[in-house]
């Protein structure tokens, strides 16, 4: 098990009620694999998990993609800037 | 000739005569500036009026993707010499600037209005900035619809 930050933004910290979490994660865990942790954890998700945008360490990460240690993920909603 | 580019994100108004200043070289004769700005009424599909507007970011990640989008800017227009892509964060009125991209160049045929386009389309893209709208119908997340590529 290794730890890592998970930050949610806009929308999804409304459905998780945290902007961020500390977890421990099993070594190998795929950003898919943690997305349905948290759905799993925060039911709310479940109608965004198809929408939402991954980031690890700052980075667009795709759902194949395995967590490295000590990562930084950001769950958030299609940005809306400007 | 160093080339400037200045990028940050800010919860203080956007000079934008200060931020001109800094991308203007002894060599430009041109600047094209794009500024978003919080719209009160709108009228083109779903009419409505917005009271205020909350923008949030994350911020590391912004500052990393406001600097790719310059970064694309060179390539794609090696000619530009000064950049600036500013983002204005926190509570924000209707006439208020929010956002700033702002490009120079020595004349103006030599692409800053379509690097300013370019940079204004590409940071509403991927640059992770988010916006609530609050309005007498109540409030809601303003989503986008552009999904980036992982590592886009």
């Amino acid at each position: 098990m290794h730890k890592v930050k998970v930050l949610f933004f806009a929308t999804l910290r409304d459905y998780v009620g945290s902007k961020s979490l500390e977890l421990e994660i099993p070594f190998g865990m795929t950003v898919g694999g943690l997305t349905d942790l948290l759905v799993a954890t925060y039911p709310r998700l479940e109608k965004v998990k198809n929408s939402m945008m991954v980031a690890i360490n700052r980075e667009y990460a795709a759902n194949e993609q395995v967590i490295p240690e000590g990562a930084e993920i950001a769950f958030f909603p299609p940005v809306s800037g400007g | 000739m160093d080339s400037p580019t200045i990028i940050f994100l800010t919860e203080s108004e956007l000079d934008l005569d200060a931020l001109l200043a800094r991308i203007t070289l002894p060599t430009t004769g041109a600047a094209a500036i794009f500024t978003g700005m919080v719209r009160g009424q709108t009228s083109r599909g779903d009419a409505h009026e917005t009271a205020y507007l909350d923008y949030e970011a994350y911020q590391p990640m912004a500052e990393t993707k406001m600097r790719q989008v310059a970064d694309e800017i060179r390539q794609k227009w090696p000619t530009i010499e000064g950049i600036a892509i500013v983002q204005r964060i926190g509570r924000l009125y209707p006439g208020t600037p929010t956002t700033l991209i702002a490009c120079t160049s020595a004349h103006r045929n030599t692409g800053v209005f379509e690097a300013a386009r370019y940079g204004i389309d590409r940071l509403k893209e991927i640059v992770p900035v988010w916006k609530k709208e609050i309005g007498p119908q109540g409030e809601e997340w303003v989503e986008g619809h552009y999904r980036p590529k992982p590592g886009e």
